[in-house]
């Protein structure tokens, strides 16, 4: 049995030494596995005595739970090396379960990230040493964290989420696919991912020269003009396609009788139906319809019509309309109640359109219609005066969008935009990194390092006491992360809360 | 009614021009009389002029020819001159009526010519006439006896079928506008020939008004176009043959009618109460015009009316009786197609979006995914150009496109995710967008 803590000095010699008693067994195994509540937050300090003993007690309860012995099983600790220059650890002897989801081989060799390392030291699965001494898991905590590796505020994130059942990796901005991969929708390559593995660490700062010969030849797969050509083209093409068809639109019975086209000329479209000419005031005087509704009906006897007018040249008798009259509204129409009353009151109080002096001086449709229309533009003038005689007027015109997409466009002073847009052209920033991809943990049975699919997450970590993403941060995360949601951890003195931006679209239109 | 009924035992074949040994019975009409008679269901009917002259809806009858009218038929058989005929085969009824009001028709045809004969000297625009009336009062036939007389005097008016429940031109469910060149045929009516049809999906306007409103503009603005450049096509006017909802709203879509098609002369049928109201609402200068009913028109049951929907669309598909076309049929995958409805369900206002009325929904495209209830439905091929993409621009197009053509599914493979349509054409579908009809057509016979 090993035991490990604060002093490393004192386990200098072997650790076979280390040795417990079977009543030291007993007694480590009894121990309360209980953590101690940590209750309110204590905000200000008071100055009360009972706040003071409160603090003093959940201080002592920690620190007896930091200082605490752990026993671990000899044959369940895997020995491993600190290897300071490559800020690495490599495997001494076979990994455990634990190989599913962590470390990566390197040279034929089984190797862990600090932070994986520092973690399995936590849970009691690896032994670490460094020039041939066991490292503690406070030193571990000082030696694997570096900015060239992980900060502690990054550890921290890795270790809740690893505690949660999470499977974290370090994230490589070189596995997601380019741009010009996205629009193509190329599928990943399997070398590139193979690659992965093998090039885990490479976009940390720290990484060594082995790492470097895999990670260069990366970005030169964009292509950045090629991507114009391909996707700028095609969409011309189709505009000017679309261009030629219009005027096509409604006359696309030719497929089946060309010659009888509902279309003779395609310029019929450039003329406009305000062009025609006015239509002719028909003298019905002089053209006679047999007209039972009029007044002078009883007495009319229609002369008999024109033989040049009827087809065969017909050769008709006067016609008397008399006999007809009796014979009207032959067809019972079947009224509800309301429709009769509303019928009565239409009958009372409408009035009809040619008691209108301008509407008796219109003398055909286009007349009329454009009579109509000034009307209706009048009534649109008399509108209150004090929201559209001033200097701020409403952003519409009433009557003018037809419906609530028009509206928004139309009112739309900040044009809505798509987070990722343009978001390819900002500069890499040095503050702002992704860390991990967050896969999750009902994934863990067919987790395979070498095919990890995509994350649930990508998390990036940052601290209360830093800044706030900005714009530019969002943007370009969420571009070097794909179609993968990010995720901003916060960190303050070890509590850990998460935090993500959702983009959302007004609402503009419903189907 | 004083109907004379005057039936004389046939005379056997001999003493007949062409009664080939059938036996039939032979009625003499005078000058201004009508023969009517009705077919019973499941028999046929045959009929032939024997002397004289005499017409059938506008158009000429040719001596000893026989014509053959199927089951459900009703038929009148006018004469200006005086004739004799023949009949053999179950009627229902047959007798002869004096009480015709032809001579009234004829003389409103009179008028028009007058019109015509203006605008031809004038260079203006020929009559347009929209014919309105109840249900059952003889609308389309009104319509077809006009235009036959036009026609048979050399013009070429135009038939625009606003009728969507029993339309004269295409299938149910659609608004159409046909260009006549020839009279009627005797049995069959107007040859169908590259009318312009659009889709309106069902077959009352009732349940989607705004929609027919606009397809009514849309098939105005087509015509307007077409006389532009069309001079015969200008003098000869249009007929428009409108629904027999002549209440609210369907009385609402008349006016909007007559103000698209910027009509000069309306034609009620029997209904005082619409004549006044029309003579209110439409400017001075639209003639408006009462004619009565004739005594002739039967009224259709509901479900004699569901039948003559089915037969139209089954003679869509096999022809004339359905014996002269050989209809397709070939599956389509759902991939390859993108099926619409027009007009959202309707939402209760207080769920709508501040602002936003009920109307804007009617005229929205909404998608549907395909599915075992798509089966026996009627959907339309809409002439829109596959390849547009985009938003409203889109929908715009093709709500105001003409329909080429309509298919019948037939059955759906939801697992193949296929379906099997019935189409007048071989496969592949000219166009893929598809229009979905409330119209449903069982392919049976």
């Amino acid at each position: 049995m090993a035991t490990k803590q604060a002093h490393a000095e004192a386990a200098r010699a072997e650790r076979s030494e280390e040795l417990l008693s079977p009543s030291e067994l007993f007694h480590a195994r009894s121990r309360s596995h209980k953590i101690p509540v940590r209750g309110q937050k204590e905000f200000l300090p008071t100055g009360s005595e009972q706040q003071k003993t409160h603090l003093q007690k959940s201080l002592q309860e920690h620190w007896t739970l930091v200082a605490e012995e752990r026993v671990e099983r000899l044959g369940n600790l895997v020995n491993a090396e600190w290897i300071p220059e490559e800020k690495l650890v490599k495997l001494q002897s076979p990994a455990g379960k634990f190989w599913q989801t962590m470390g990566f081989s390197h040279c034929g060799k089984q190797c862990l990230l600090p932070e994986e390392a520092l973690y399995l030291m936590e849970c009691g699965n690896v032994q670490v040493f460094y020039q041939d001494l066991p490292l503690s898991i406070q030193e571990g905590y000082e030696r694997f964290l570096s900015p060239e590796t992980v900060t502690l505020h990054q550890y921290q994130v890795f270790g809740h989420l690893k505690r949660l059942g999470y499977v974290v990796n370090r994230f490589d901005p070189s596995t997601v696919p380019s741009l010009y991969e996205r629009q193509l929708n190329l599928p990943l390559s399997r070398d590139r991912q193979n690659k992965q593995l093998k090039r885990k660490r490479s976009h940390s700062p720290g990484s060594r020269s082995c790492e470097k010969q895999t990670s260069i030849p990366q970005e030169d797969t964009a292509v950045g003009p090629c991507e114009d050509v391909l996707t700028g083209e095609p969409h011309q093409t189709i505009q000017s396609k679309k261009e030629q068809d219009e005027p096509m639109d409604s006359g696309s019975h030719v497929d089946r009788a060309p010659e009888r086209n509902w279309w003779t000329a395609a310029s019929s479209q450039s003329r406009s139906m305000t062009g025609l000419p006015a239509a002719l005031p028909w003298d019905f005087r002089l053209i006679s319809f047999p007209d039972l509704g009029s007044s002078r009906a009883a007495r009319t006897c229609l002369a008999a019509p024109d033989p040049e007018l009827l087809p065969g040249a017909l050769q008709v008798g006067e016609c008397k309309m008399a006999s007809w009259l009796t014979k009207l509204n032959l067809k019972e129409e079947k009224l509800s109640r309301r429709e009769r009353e509303r019928q009565r009151e239409r009958d009372r109080y409408k009035r009809s359109v040619n008691d209108d002096r301008e509407v008796r001086r219109c003398t055909n449709w286009a007349e009329y219609l454009e009579l109509m229309k000034k009307r209706r533009r009048q009534r649109c003038k008399e509108r209150p005066a004090h929201l559209w005689e001033k200097d701020v007027t409403p952003l519409s015109q009433p009557g003018l969008c037809t419906s609530h997409r028009e509206l928004l466009e139309e009112v739309s002073i900040i044009q809505s935009s798509h987070l990722l847009e343009e978001a390819s052209k900002l500069p890499q920033l040095d503050q702002w990194r992704i860390i991990f991809n967050v896969y999750q943990p009902d994934t863990v049975a067919d987790f395979k390092k070498s095919h990890p699919g995509n994350p649930y997450t990508r998390m990036c970590v940052c601290s209360f006491d830093g800044p706030v993403p900005d714009l530019r941060v969002m943007k370009q995360l969420s571009f070097q992360s794909a179609d993968i949601p990010v995720t901003f951890a916060v960190v303050d003195h070890g509590d850990i809360s998460f935090y993500c931006f959702k983009e959302f679209k007004l609402p503009s239109d419903f189907y | 009614m004083s109907t004379e009924v005057s039936e004389k035992p046939g005379e056997e074949g001999g003493s007949t021009g062409g009664g080939t040994g059938i036996v039939g019975t032979r009625y003499d009409l005078e000058k201004e009389t009508e023969l009517r008679f009705e077919v019973e269901s499941g028999e046929r009917v045959q009929l032939e002029l024997l002397t004289g002259m005499g017409e059938v809806f506008g158009s000429e009858l040719n001596r000893n020819k026989r014509y053959t009218f199927g089951p459900g038929s009703k038929i009148a058989v006018f004469t200006w001159q005086g004739c004799s005929l023949s009949l053999s085969g179950k009627t229902e009824v047959a007798y002869i009526s004096k009480d015709t009001p032809m001579l009234l028709y004829l003389n409103t045809h009179a008028a028009l010519e007058q019109m015509r004969r203006q605008a031809e000297r004038d260079n203006e625009r020929g009559p347009r006439v929209m014919v309105v009336g109840p249900t059952d009062v003889g609308k389309s036939t009104v319509c077809r006896v006009l235009l036959n007389y036009a026609v048979r005097l050399g013009r070429r008016p135009t038939l625009v079928e606003l009728d969507v429940g029993q339309s004269s031109v295409s299938v149910p469910g659609t608004m159409s506008a046909l260009c006549i060149e020839r009279p009627a045929d005797v049995e069959e009516g107007f040859s169908v020939q590259a009318p312009l049809v659009f889709h309106f999906g069902s077959t009352t306007p009732g349940t989607n008004i705004k929609l027919y409103n606009k397809l009514t503009s849309c098939l105005a603005e087509v015509f307007s176009q077409r006389c532009e450049v069309n001079r015969r096509a200008s003098v000869g006017g249009c007929i428009i043959n409108t629904c027999g909802w002549v209440k609210g709203s369907g009385y609402q879509a008349l006016v909007h009618c007559a103000s698209a098609f910027q009509v000069d002369v309306v034609l009620v049928l029997d209904q005082e109460r619409l004549y006044n109201e029309l003579k209110r609402d439409l400017p001075h200068f639209v003639r408006v015009v009462l004619l009565p009913k004739s005594g002739g028109v039967v009224e259709r049951s509901k479900d004699c009316r569901r039948e003559t929907r089915d037969d139209k669309i089954r003679e869509y598909f096999y022809g004339f009786r359905g014996t002269s076309f050989y209809p397709h049929a070939f599956d389509v995958r759902f991939s390859d197609v993108r099926i619409y409805k027009i007009g959202a369900p309707s939402i209760p206002d207080s769920c709508l979006p501040l602002g936003m009325s009920q109307d804007d929904t009617q005229l929205k495209l909404v998608p549907v995914s395909p599915g075992r209830d798509l089966t026996h439905h009627v959907l339309s091929v809409s002439c829109v150009e596959d390849e547009v993409d985009g938003g409203s621009g889109q929908s715009r197009g093709i709500l105001e496109s003409p329909v080429c053509g309509f298919i019948v599914v037939t059955a759906v493979d939801t697992q193949a995710q296929v379906m099997t349509v019935l189409s007048p054409a071989p496969r592949p579908l000219p166009r893929h967008t598809l229009l979905i009809m409330d119209i449903r057509f069982i392919d049976l016979k």
